[in-house]
């Protein structure tokens, strides 16, 4: 071997060598799709304890799209990248969810659903008080620069939640609009053990409601505005619990019968609630569940006064 | 002949551990993720399934209130203690928010 060529063959190797090492101790790169911001312009107002997003898991997201665009006038901005199909649903422009396409995993019997995004301002504290309280991580947190740090967790009775630090700041306090998320309602197999826990998270005023039932529906609130309900499992028959949304609709019957005609169920049909307007619990054709909820603006209180 | 062969060589070398690490840092996230991989973003749950609510009868509310309402229970009603700290009983039952964007 001539004696020139040997330190361009030891460069040779020791660089396709350092080159392995490097790639095989590297993740597989991934490609990106930029979540956008929860609020634009950025509003730098944070509400903890009140519920900010909802993402949707669906196997069929052009079908999902038909049906709330039907039934709400939804218009939705696609992000495709690679596998993976997510699209932000908005009503005159502004988002109010998302909803990301995953395949059922084979061999399980699961159902889409409605996932809850709580505001908090640190989401690791979080993480930590819920471990705590007896919670489960189902995703670590995790930073996404537009939209802000967020982790998914189950309560101690398994129901299913998420919490987001918006980096864009939480939506104001405003009154939804027809087709706007109004209302998140938590059934839960022991109300006041749930209530006990989320208060120990987000500082709820927890507000016990009038009922006829005898059983336990709490409102949980913060800054002065209720944010959400308590409810317990209905008694009978096969339940888990979980946290359940609600749209504001003009006029729940004829919402209802929209969704059986765009291929959706209704599970509780429409019924008067303690504020006076109709509610009703649908599901989207592959079964997520979410409320209808009328809340005609003179039912305000400040309207009233 | 030789010299440019080597630098040629150390110049690709180069080139090619800077890719390398570039993917490294690319993969760091910051977005749902995906491509040839499984998609990192914690919500792509989907919720055992059945659920149930046949069980909602009269007296069943979930919905907000008005606003205003009294706080009929505060204490926890039955005498025992809840698991939570109820609002002080001064208080009222709140609403949910009622300005309007126009306004």
């Amino acid at each position: 071997m001539p004696r020139s060529a040997y330190p361009v063959r030891q460069l040779l190797a020791g660089g396709l060598l350092a080159i392995l090492l490097v790639a095989c101790a590297a993740p597989p790169r991934a490609a990106l799709v930029p979540l956008p911001p929860l609020t634009q312009p950025s509003t730098n107002e944070h509400h903890v304890g009140k519920v900010i997003w909802v993402d949707l898991v669906t196997p069929d997201l052009t079908a999902a799209e038909h049906f709330y665009g039907g039934l709400f006038g939804w218009t939705f901005r696609e992000i495709h990248t690679g596998s993976t199909n997510y699209a932000v649903a908005l009503l005159d422009g502004r988002p109010v969810g998302g909803i990301l396409q995953r395949a059922l995993p084979a061999g399980e019997h699961r159902q889409p659903g409605w996932l809850t995004f709580v505001a908090v301002s640190d989401v690791d504290a979080t993480e930590q008080l819920i471990v705590q309280g007896g919670g489960k991580v189902l995703a670590a947190p995790h930073t996404y620069p537009q939209r802000g740090r967020q982790a998914v967790f189950t309560d101690p009775q398994g129901a299913v939640f998420a919490v987001l630090a918006s980096s864009s700041g939480d939506p104001p306090d405003f009154l939804a609009a027809p087709g706007e998320w109004i209302w998140s309602s938590l059934i839960a197999s022991d109300p006041g053990a749930d209530a006990a826990f989320y208060q120990a998270l987000f500082g709820y005023e927890v507000f016990e409601s009038d009922n006829e039932g005898g059983s336990e529906h709490l409102i949980l609130s913060t800054e002065d505005y209720a944010r959400a309900s308590v409810n317990p499992l209905p008694a009978s028959g096969h339940h888990h619990p979980h946290w359940l949304n609600f749209v504001r609709v003009l006029d729940t019957e004829q919402m209802a019968v929209t969704v059986t005609q765009l291929g959706g169920r209704v599970l509780v049909e429409p019924h008067v609630d303690r504020h006076g307007g109709k509610v009703a619990v649908v599901a989207d054709p592959f079964g997520a569940p979410f409320g209808l909820l009328e809340w005609p603006e003179s039912q305000s209180k400040e309207n009233l006064q | 002949m030789k010299a440019a062969l080597h630098r040629g060589l150390t110049v690709a070398l180069g080139i090619a551990l800077v890719t390398v690490l570039q993917g490294c840092v690319a993969g760091g996230g910051g977005y749902y993720e995906g491509g040839g991989v499984d998609v990192v973003y914690g919500a792509d749950y989907y919720e055992p399934w059945g659920y149930e609510y046949g069980g909602w009868g009269p007296g069943y509310r979930v919905g907000p209130s008005r606003g205003g309402d009294p706080h009929p229970h505060a204490g926890g009603g039955g005498g025992r203690a809840p698991p939570y700290h109820p609002a002080a009983p001064s208080r009222s039952m709140p609403s949910i928010p009622s300005r309007s964007r126009s306004r």
